[in-house]
């Protein structure tokens, strides 16, 4: 049977307010509490009631027979607090060390009640701010309350500012953050709309490239052999690629220009293009089909460059045109040009996306640390904290190791964005790669505030940031209110 | 941090290139075995029979005391002096020495507590081949037989014990090296006069030098190391038959089974102090500690031997029953076909002189009180040295040891000592701290004291090569190091890099190494800061076997040869010593140590070294632990969860479990593991952590108890059940169970995934209770006990009383005025005794009877607590909170009589199932006569 309902006190140890949330109730229990303890003096006495929180001691109330708060026994009232543990569920001793499942209620006036195991009681550490867990007189229990009460008090204020300066600073975190984003996904629209312009100009390019092939080859009259149909058009492509004057035939220059080494990109010496053409000087469209086209379709010793390879050819140029070659390379160079921009707006799309598909918290209100680092010095190793990239420790004598790389937000389901973790950091020695786990907290500034290694090679970082404070809740009321 | 794993693989890498994963066992190949050390070869080359040695008896004297009688060698003429002393206590010592050796040989100082006292030998008869002494009025006698020579002990017509029966005597006589190349003045070895009255020998010098060389008798090579051997060839050997024998028990340290094997067609068991890197279980390798006392046991006798030898020592034991199976030996007995059984033990060391103490006797008790007598028992450790230790290598900072001492407060898990490992010095320089992870150290101290909480740092040996350190400085100021061959100070390679090792056989090396404990000397250091020696064996990373040269050179031109096994002795020695100085005298030391000798018993606790998180790592933590209180010392655990590697959380659990009942109980980690302090398995498992600590703690009284009375008399904690039941065979080779006292009964679960254990209570006509559900089971038989992850299956002798506190706290000294329950089991007969034993726990005052020491006896139907100390002059605030009568009947009525004649009625209650009475309230002083009458 149980009698009671569970009543949430803080233990003892427990420091008052934490980051984030700010328990607004306790300010105001500090004087509910004076006021009630105030009232009760008056009908208290004695070791009876020793121990027992006000909310508890109607149960408590002198009579012959006391239940046991479980309901399990009745002893006679003589054996409450006596010293010994009658009820299993240790409610007759609330004020002594007797029953090892106990509790023991410091009043602590002036500062906030709690509750402590029954076997902190008469152990010669006080453990009560106002001493009372140490009645049998054998230690001296200074009360500390009024100064811990105002500490406190004085703490929660401060802390109370701090959170409501950090909530101050997290809307513009997040205020930042909505023009960041804007700023990012603009960005990404023009990175995008580059992209399509200079991919319709290459297609261009290219198409032009491949109609003057297409011309040149007729106008070359080379007929394709039959049965060798698309080869014979392709052969006719690439030796039209080939011959950037446009004569009809290739020289070693021109076989030089355009043909390398498949192996490591060498370019050719002149007995190499000799050997590969069949015998010295220019080589027409036929005999470039029997040698050299051989040996590219073969693909064992040669290719195409790269940067001709699905070029189609020099656009605006007819067979009859006779362009100078460097007005023909100065075409190739802005194709390349084209082609690197293309893929530096790709690559810049591609990490902008990526940046933009990171979790940045409910508001994005993280999304300032992005590209970030954070520096701490903790005994020989400067950390380096860089949000949603890497974890890195640099030792006084010079060598870096990562120690993670950001993989996701590791908070509990509460409170999601209140841990980082890091993983796949350098391997430890014998053993598994380092890994990180941060931490965020609530703080005016932000800055890794701590770090450390509790186990070798799992590091545990504490970063301050305005973007972890939370609005004061009222769920952390510290319990004085249910007992009225 | 991280960059540790830098510094630890330069050292690493430095001694152990062959053994680069956690996860491989010894690497055997660092260690020698028996054919690898020269004096083992030769030694066990010698096979039985033909005895050289030949008694003089025309040279016999008789003293009061002691009688001699030299011995010569028929082969080479080399005489040795035999001495025969009869010691109070029936115990026997034999000394045998050259008659006139070349130089002094070594023999061990400081391990006897004082010249045993003897007592008068007399002829009983002699003839021309031998002399019959009387060894007291037992009808013992000692026989002297001449050729070949032996001796026998004997008890009315049954022998007890024959030396060199096996006529494996063999003496190294010290001898000038004869090859002049490498020795000019070994070939004045025939003018020698110490030698003067000897014939030469008779083989040809040409031929025995060419067997010397074979032999590396003048100098040996171990891998890389040569061992100069300057001295030449000096082992010793004799071999003992115990007739009657199958049981034969002790020479720790060796991660064993209790019951010793016989090491025919395999190595000796070996007695060398080492470092051995992630030992392998159940085999006769040598580990951290050396203990060469030798136990055997029959229904009828249990007697000891003591080889007080401080060189590397092999034991050889072989048995005539060995091999044969249970029938075969029925067979052997059915048909009167049988010898009796008989074994044989062999010791061989490389150095010094034979000097045996034979203790016969004749139950295990008297064993143990006849070695202590020799050797000291053991140390009365302060209360809370039985409490819980919180270790790992290492509580990295001063802000860690305060997350864990609060972890610990917040899931209610009491404890007393937080340890530090060599991390918290200042690289590694001993009695030093880490400027800047324990920058504060009396601030540490100050806040673990308000807790009533205590802490160890550890004190290596090995001292960094370093001028800016004032240790060093001064010990070599002092000229304290050990030198090397050439005569330098010895270097070696250890934790801190290159490192100097103290020569603390020297006894102003160890009052100065005391005075250095000194609150003024010990930087930082406060009353609550105990002390931990490790590496002692010496370790010495780039040594031969990890350890230091036997060629180095201590004080008086010993070598490290001959005092090796005695180093972690001399270290924990001093370190006590000045852990007492620092106090004036008055506080009781608390020292662990990983080497250790015959006597260590008298300095602190010993723990088994480096074991591992495996299964079979906690089990053989039963038997060696039981080994080594055999052997006096007591004050022994395991590190629990194990140092390598990382346990299952079932094995931690079942590893506290067993911990909580073992004498010294500390939980250690390695560096290179995750985080495992007790709360970090999740709420279930940290419970089950924290009910097992919990008992330990409510056990404190009794293991106090028998604390005090391994101090007082030397018989151990922690009790293999053939000690409580001699003539009880099926106990002989138990070691996954065993007894705390006479009175508790444990047998841990040791098994992975265990559902259930066999255990078996001995004693026909005893009873035993399960201590959690008060459940009586009968003796003499094996008893199923299903189990699940919470289960400890512990027993309570029927007939004892054992007072527990059942308010459990922090700390021990949180727990020092809190009332005592006592839990009175009663045997079949209806009677129970027992004892309660207090004192301040922490102080030598006890030696002034400021203590208190009560029996408790129940019969009758009454409970009487007598005063045992008339004088004593100790008062206590604790009280008779409350008295449980196991297998009680219901009375009608309880009352208490106190020592004014008072009497008044007491309130009880009655559990008819379990047949539990629990008397309420008796509230009489702990210290006061009282009576307690059922009705």
């Amino acid at each position: 049977m149980v009698l009671f309902k569970e009543v949430l006190l803080p233990k003892c140890n427990e420091s008052g307010g934490s980051s984030g949330y700010l328990p607004l109730a306790l300010i105001m229990q500090y004087h509910i509490v004076v006021a009630v303890a105030i009232c009760s003096a008056v009908f208290v006495d004695s070791r009876k009631i020793r121990g027992i929180s006000l909310a508890y001691r109607k149960f408590y109330k002198e009579k012959k027979t006391f239940l046991c708060l479980d309901g399990s026994k009745i002893i006679p009232f003589d054996q409450v607090n006596d010293d010994y543990c009658d009820c299993l569920d240790g409610s007759d001793e609330p004020g002594t060390a007797a029953c090892l499942n106990g509790r023991f209620y410091c009043t602590n006036l002036g500062f906030r009640p709690c509750y402590i195991q029954s076997s902190r009681v008469n152990d010669g550490i006080c453990d009560c701010c106002d001493g009372s867990d140490e009645h049998d007189k054998r230690t001296r229990c200074p009360n500390t309350c009024r100064n811990l009460g105002q500490q406190e008090r004085a703490a929660l204020e401060a802390e109370m500012r701090a959170v409501d300066d950090g909530m101050h600073l997290k809307r513009q975190l997040i205020k930042e953050g909505v023009s960041m984003w804007q700023e990012k996904q603009n960005q990404l629209k023009d990175l995008q709309r580059i992209l399509s312009g200079l991919q319709t100009k290459l297609e261009a390019h290219r198409k032009r490239k491949l109609e003057a092939d297409a011309h040149q080859a007729k106008v070359m009259g080379v007929l394709k052999s039959p049965g060798d149909g698309a080869g014979g058009k392709t052969a006719a492509r690439i030796f039209g690629q080939l011959d950037i004057n446009k004569d009809g035939s290739l020289t070693v220059d021109e076989v030089q220009a355009g043909v390398v080494n498949l192996q490591d990109d060498r370019s050719l010496t002149e007995e190499e293009v000799t050997a590969l053409l069949g015998g010295p000087g220019p080589a027409d469209l036929f005999r470039f089909q029997q040698t050299l086209w051989r040996s590219l379709q073969a693909a064992k010793k040669v290719k195409i460059k790269a940067d001709l390879r699905g070029d189609l050819g020099p656009p605006n140029e007819g067979p009859a045109t006779r362009a100078a070659p460097s007005a023909a390379r100065q075409g190739e160079a802005n194709l390349k040009e084209m082609e690197e921009a293309l893929e530096t707006t790709r690559a810049e799309i591609g990490n902008l996306e990526k940046v933009l598909s990171t979790d940045y918290g409910s508001s994005r209100e993280f999304l300032y640390l992005q590209g970030q680092c954070f520096q701490l010095v903790v005994y020989e190793y400067t950390y380096s904290l860089c949000p949603f990239s890497h974890v890195t420790q640099k030792s006084s004598t010079g060598a870096e190791v990562s120690l993670g790389k950001w993989r996701y937000w590791a908070g509990p389901q509460e409170h999601p964005y209140s841990r980082m973790e890091f993983e796949d950091g350098a391997p430890c020695w014998q053993g598994p790669p380092r890994t990180t786990l941060v931490t965020l907290t609530c703080g005016t500034e932000t800055a890794l505030k701590r770090v450390r290694e509790p186990t070798k090679c799992q590091y545990i970082m504490e970063l301050w940031t305005p973007s972890a404070c939370e609005q004061q809740r009222e769920a952390r009321r510290r319990g004085v209110h249910s007992e009225l | 941090m991280a960059a540790f794993a830098g510094r630890m693989w330069m050292f690493w890498a430095a001694w152990l290139s062959s053994c680069l994963t956690v996860t491989v066992a010894v690497d055997r190949g660092n260690f020698k075995t028996c054919d690898q050390s020269a004096f083992c070869k030769r030694q066990r080359a010698m096979t039985p029979g033909q005895s050289p040695f030949r008694a003089l008896l025309d040279t016999l004297e008789l003293s009061d005391s002691r009688l001699t009688l030299q011995l010569i060698n028929d082969n080479n003429k080399v005489r040795l002096l035999l001495e025969l002393y009869r010691l109070q206590g029936n115990m026997t010592r034999v000394k045998i020495n050259e008659l006139k050796p070349l130089k002094p040989r070594y023999e061990v100082p400081d391990i006897l507590v004082t010249d045993p006292p003897t007592e008068p030998l007399s002829v009983v008869s002699r003839d021309e081949n031998g002399v019959v002494l009387s060894l007291g009025a037992e009808a013992c006698r000692l026989i002297v037989s001449a050729q070949p020579f032996r001796l026998d002990i004997m008890e009315g017509p049954q022998v007890l014990l024959s030396l060199n029966s096996r006529g494996l005597l063999m003496f190294e006589h010290l001898r000038p090296r004869k090859d002049t190349q490498s020795d000019p003045e070994g070939s004045e070895r025939v003018e020698d006069p110490a030698n003067a009255d000897q014939p030469p020998t008779e083989k040809a010098p040409d031929e025995e030098n060419a067997k010397e060389d074979e032999s590396g008798m003048w100098d040996e090579t171990f891998k890389s190391h040569t061992d100069s051997k300057p001295n030449g060839p000096s082992s010793i050997g004799l071999d003992f038959s115990l007739p009657g024998v199958e049981h034969v028990y002790g020479i720790p340290e060796h991660a064993d089974d209790l019951k010793l094997k016989t090491t025919d067609g395999g190595d000796p068991y070996r007695l060398y102090n080492l470092d051995v890197f992630q030992y392998e279980l159940y085999n006769p390798m040598a580990l951290y500690g050396a203990v060469p006392v030798l136990l055997s046991h029959s229904p009828q006798r249990t007697m000891g031997i003591f080889w007080l030898n401080a060189a590397e020592t092999w034991v050889d034991i072989s048995s005539n029953t060995a091999g044969k199976t249970v029938f075969g030996k029925m067979l052997d007995y059915v048909q009167g076909a049988s010898e009796t059984p008989q074994t044989d033990v062999r010791w061989m060391s490389e150095s010094g002189i034979i000097d045996v103490f034979i203790m016969l006797g004749p139950k295990p008790a008297d064993v143990f009180s006849q070695y202590a007598s020799l050797t000291g028992t053991q140390s009365f450790p302060p209360l809370s040295a039985l409490g819980y230790h919180q270790c790992r290598w290492n509580y990295n900072d001063q802000e860690d040891v305060r997350a864990v001492d609060a972890g610990l407060d917040e899931h209610d898990i009491p404890y007393d000592f937080i340890w530090l490992d060599i991390e918290h010095t200042d690289g590694k320089r001993y009695f030093t701290w880490d400027s800047s992870k324990f920058s504060q150290p009396r601030e540490m101290l100050q806040g673990l004291m308000d807790k009533k909480r205590k802490m160890v740092a550890i004190v290596d040996p090995h001292i960094k090569v370093d001028s800016g350190y004032k240790i060093h400085n001064e010990i070599r100021a002092k000229d304290f190091y050990i030198k090397n061959k050439d005569g330098a100070d010895y270097e070696g390679w250890c934790w801190p890099g290159s490192a100097g090792y103290p020569d603390f056989t020297r006894p102003d090396m160890r009052a100065w190494w005391a005075s250095m404990f000194a609150y003024d000397q010990y930087e930082g250091s406060m009353e609550n800061l105990y002390t931990w020696n490790d590496m002692n064996e010496p370790s010495v990373f780039n040594g031969p076997e990890v350890t230091m040269h036997k060629d180095a050179i201590h004080q008086g031109a010993w070598e490290h040869r001959d005092v090796h096994n005695l180093y972690g002795f001399y270290v924990q020695m001093a370190t006590a010593e000045g852990l007492i100085q620092r106090s004036g005298g008055v506080e009781r030391p608390f020292v662990l140590t990983r080497a250790f000798f015959a006597g260590s018993q008298r300095l602190g606790a010993v723990w088994t070294g480096d074991n591992a998180a495996e299964w079979g790592h906690l089990k053989i933590s039963i038997p060696m632990c039981l080994s080594l209180g055999l052997v006096g010392i007591s004050f022994c655990g395991a590190d629990v969860g194990g140092f390598f590697k990382a346990p299952s959380t079932e094995l931690l659990v079942r590893w506290y479990q067993t911990g909580a009942y073992q004498p010294f109980f500390r939980a250690h980690a390695h560096v290179d593991t995750p985080r495992r302090e007790p709360w970090l398995f999740g709420p279930e498992n940290t419970a089950v952590i924290r009910e097992a600590i919990r008992q330990r703690y409510g056990l404190l009284p009794y293991w106090y108890q028998l604390f005090y009375h391994a101090h007082r008399t030397g018989q151990p904690i922690m009790r293999p059940l053939w000690v409580e039941y001699p003539e009880d065979a099926a106990t002989f080779t138990m070691d996954d169970q065993f007894l705390l006292g006479r009175d508790l009964l444990v047998h841990p679960v040791t098994e992975e995934g265990a559902r259930g254990v066999t255990a078996y209570l001995p004693g026909r006509g005893e009873v035993w209770y399960d201590i959690h559900t008060f459940q009586k089971h009968n003796g003499a038989q094996n008893l199923y006990i299903p189990v699940t992850i919470s289960s400890i299956p512990v027993f309570q002798r029927g007939g004892s009383i054992i007072p527990r506190k059942l308010r459990i706290r922090r700390s021990t000294s949180c727990m020092e005025n809190d009332p005592y329950t006592l839990f009175v089991a009663l045997s079949p007969q209806r009677t129970a005794v027992g004892e309660l034993y207090i004192d301040d726990g922490h102080t030598f005052a006890y030696k002034e009877n400021k203590f208190i020491h009560r029996q408790l006896t129940f019969a009758n139907n009454t409970l009487i607590s007598r005063n045992l100390v008339p004088d004593s002059s100790f008062s206590t605030a604790s009280w008779i909170e409350r008295v449980l009568i196991i297998g009680a009947h219901k009375p009608s009525k309880v009352t208490l009589r106190t020592a004014d004649g008072a009497e008044s009625p007491l309130e009880f209650e009655f559990d008819a199932t379990s047949s539990v009475l629990t008397i309420r309230k008796p509230g009489v002083n702990a210290g006061a006569d009282w009576m307690m009458v059922l009705h």
